[in-house]
């Protein structure tokens, strides 16, 4: 008899945690799935390429890269941002052009290229391109990137 | 779980949390204590979503008016969920000041505020203060006209104090003018001043609570003690599940309103406070002139200074509200809380009715128009790539005067553009038409989504755009001088209208409005009638 009495009450106490628990466990679930949702959206944007135009073929010389800073003007969330980006165009024939990246592929410090030598070269460790963009000297473990460029009467267009 | 168990244990022996955890949930309550008593659990759980709900909106949002607006229309319109996080903070705030309302009245009903709980009440009445607190300060921040029109009339209000007004509104302001600088300080109370404020007097409440125990049903009942934790946190578990259920579908049903962009200069602007304010706002009307101290501060003084004085002119042990002991301070309490609704109505009755913000007047229309046009000028240089930002990244952050020039000589404001073959101004569009797309642009920022709109309604958006915004006005847009077409549809037929727009002197004899006949072809003029016929 006194074990009922016992019993009861206790297995309606456990009911009715599980009931608290479940009930909090949706509350906090739905908070957590919305709040998460806008916390964590963004970080899994990619940005849109668009086509720039980057200047004229003419200009190129073959199997000389000749650096153009381009303006990207994009949407950063809510504002607004204009990127300047360094890309490297070479002339491959004559109506090709090939665009390079021109971050260092090592720990993206910024190349220059030195006409002299006819390499692209990295400020920092010592990283050294070719005009296609290929390793020949230092740490870099990748070549420069290329971009899609296309050409469009006497223009060159970079995709970024 | 065996590693669990023996890491809570490793855990307790170093912070005895167990006897905390237990402390904290085995409270003994009264016998009888029922659901009234679980308003306060709701107040919490409304707190911490409005804390949860505030940080993320914090990530995005950047307290300065170049940026506000647009970062929280970012929020609504860019960000997944976005929108449902702003709608449960708005919404959050609405049910706050609604449940701290309704648990004030649970306490005050039940005489749970007697002592030795008078300390209590009167954190809890700082904590409503502080709640009002967050409201006001909450929607100055999204930086559009009813956050800039509402603050102005705030400041205002604080400035007409006896003696130190002026003082006081310059503090709130920052600065000599509503600007970066109040919004600087408004966002600082907000998010970093009010909510440890506010953490400290919800401690301080609760363990207040804690040391002097619940209080109980109003007539004591015969039975066995209850233990909070599950007995009653079940009734509690069940009605947070409501209100959040409750919130949740406000927040989902109605998204979170927000205006257009703050515009001093506009003076069209209605502005209108928050529902929780309008009784303060209704209250002013009463008291015009030297007499306005009464209703911005008297009145609410003594309002707040009887709700703090409550536990102090109703004492004794009585509990029951309705008995003669307690009928003086009961009956104040109801021309408080009767007074207040009374003149909340009466503002929500007195709202002004304004056309619909969503709506598209045939200037914005004509501006949509003229920007789709192949060959626009503006594309010289708004490219990808070009001087200036593609136009379908353009965003309106100029004030309407710079863009009319800009768009009069775009060169002019571009330095180094102009060649010396080309030193002559080259209008783009004519003022009118830049007018329009000025219009276009407003629209676009303040989040509305260019409509669907026919080529004929094309037709007589440009030809109203170009020919009678400067005397007509349409959904907000355009000149004064002639009626407001915004309903005209209501009163003229197709056929009217059309030949009034051809030659009015048919339909009114003498009047301003020249024959337009002549000016606009004929299907211009069909359009125009067609459309207007349709504004009702």
């Amino acid at each position: 008899m006194s074990d009922l009495q016992l019993s009861e009450p206790l297995a309606r106490r456990r009911f009715l945690v599980r009931v608290v628990a479940a009930v909090h466990a949706a509350i906090g679930g739905a908070l957590a799935f919305v709040l998460g949702t806008a916390a964590v959206a963004p970080g899994f944007e990619r940005r849109r390429a668009t086509w720039i135009r980057a200047g004229a073929i003419d200009r190129l010389r073959e199997h000389e890269p000749v650096p153009v800073t381009l303006r990207v003007a994009r949407q950063d969330g809510y504002a607004q941002v204009v990127d300047r980006r360094v890309v490297y165009l070479v002339r491959t024939g004559e109506r090709t052009v090939r665009a390079l990246e021109s971050t260092c592929t090592h720990l993206g410090c910024r190349t220059s290229y030195d006409r002299e030598r006819r390499l692209i070269q990295c400020p920092c460790h010592g990283g050294r391109f070719d005009a296609q963009g290929q390793v020949v000297a230092g740490p870099p473990p990748a070549p420069l990137p290329a971009l899609p460029t296309r050409v469009e009467g006497d223009d060159v267009l970079v995709e970024l | 779980m065996k590693a669990f168990d023996r890491a809570r244990d490793w855990l307790d022996a170093r912070t005895g949390y167990r006897a905390l955890v237990r402390h904290a949930l085995d409270e003994p309550l009264p016998p009888g204590t029922g659901w009234a008593f679980t308003s306060g659990s709701i107040l919490t759980l409304l707190l911490a979503v409005q804390f949860l709900t505030g940080v993320v909106l914090a990530m995005y949002y950047v307290p300065s008016p170049a940026l506000a607006y647009d970062s929280v229309r970012f929020v609504m319109d860019a960000l997944p969920l976005g929108w449902l996080v702003r709608g449960l903070h708005v919404w959050g705030a609405s049910f706050l000041v609604v449940a701290a309302g309704i648990h004030l009245l649970r306490v005050f009903l039940f005489g749970s505020f007697k002592a030795p709980r008078e300390v209590t009440w009167l954190t809890g009445v700082l904590l409503l203060l502080l709640i009002l607190a967050f409201s006001l300060s909450g929607y100055l921040l999204p930086w559009d006209q009813k956050a800039y029109w509402a603050t102005t009339v705030t400041l205002n209000i604080a400035a007409s104090t006896p003696l130190v007004g002026d003082l006081l509104a310059a503090v709130l302001r920052g600065g000599a003018e509503l600007g970066a600088l109040t919004l600087g300080r408004w966002y600082a109370a907000h998010v970093l001043l009010l909510p440890a404020a506010i953490v400290v007097f919800v401690v301080a409440h609760i363990l207040l609570l804690r040391r002097h125990g619940v209080s109980g049903p109003i007539t004591p009942v015969d039975g066995p003690v209850v233990r909070f934790f599950p007995w009653h946190v079940v009734k509690d578990t069940v009605m947070m599940a409501a209100v959040f259920a409750l919130l949740l579908t406000f927040a989902l049903l109605w998204p979170a309103h927000l205006d257009e962009i703050a515009d001093p200069a506009d003076a069209t602007y209605v502005p209108r406070p928050e529902w929780y304010f309008l009784a303060l706002f209704e209250l002013l009307k009463y008291f015009p002139g030297p007499l306005e101290p009464i209703g911005t501060l008297l009145v609410p003084g003594l309002i707040v200074g009887f709700l703090l004085a409550v536990p102090f002119l109703d004492r004794g042990g009585e509990r029951r509200p309705w008995h003669r002991r307690r009928l003086p301070v009961a009956a104040a309490m109801a021309a408080v809380v009767g007074g207040v609704a009374h003149m909340t109505v009466l503002g929500l009755l007195d709202t002004p009715a304004r056309y619909d913000p969503d709506a598209w007047g045939p200037r914005s229309i004509a501006g949509l128009a003229l920007l789709q046009q192949p060959d626009l000028g503006c594309r010289g240089c708004h490219v990808a790539g070009g001087p200036a930002s593609d136009l379908s990244l353009t965003r309106v952050t100029r004030d309407e005067e710079w863009l009319l020039h800009h768009m009069a000589d775009p060169v002019a404001l571009a330095p180094g553009v102009r060649t010396e073959a080309d030193p002559a101004p080259r209008p783009l569009l004519s003022r009118l038409q830049a007018q329009a797309v000025v219009a276009y642009l407003r629209r676009v920022r303040a989040g509305a989504a260019p409509p669907e709109v026919s080529d004929e309604d094309r037709l007589a958006a440009t030809a109203f755009a170009t020919s009678c915004v400067g005397c007509h006005r349409v959904a907000g847009e355009g000149g004064q001088i002639g009626p407001d077409l915004t309903t005209v549809g209501r009163r003229r037929t197709l056929d009217a209208l059309a030949r009034i727009i051809r030659d009015p002197t048919t339909e009114y004899g003498d009047t301003m409005m020249p024959a337009f006949g002549e000016r606009l072809t004929p299907q211009q003029v069909e359009a125009l009638a067609s459309y207007l016929a349709r504004l009702r």
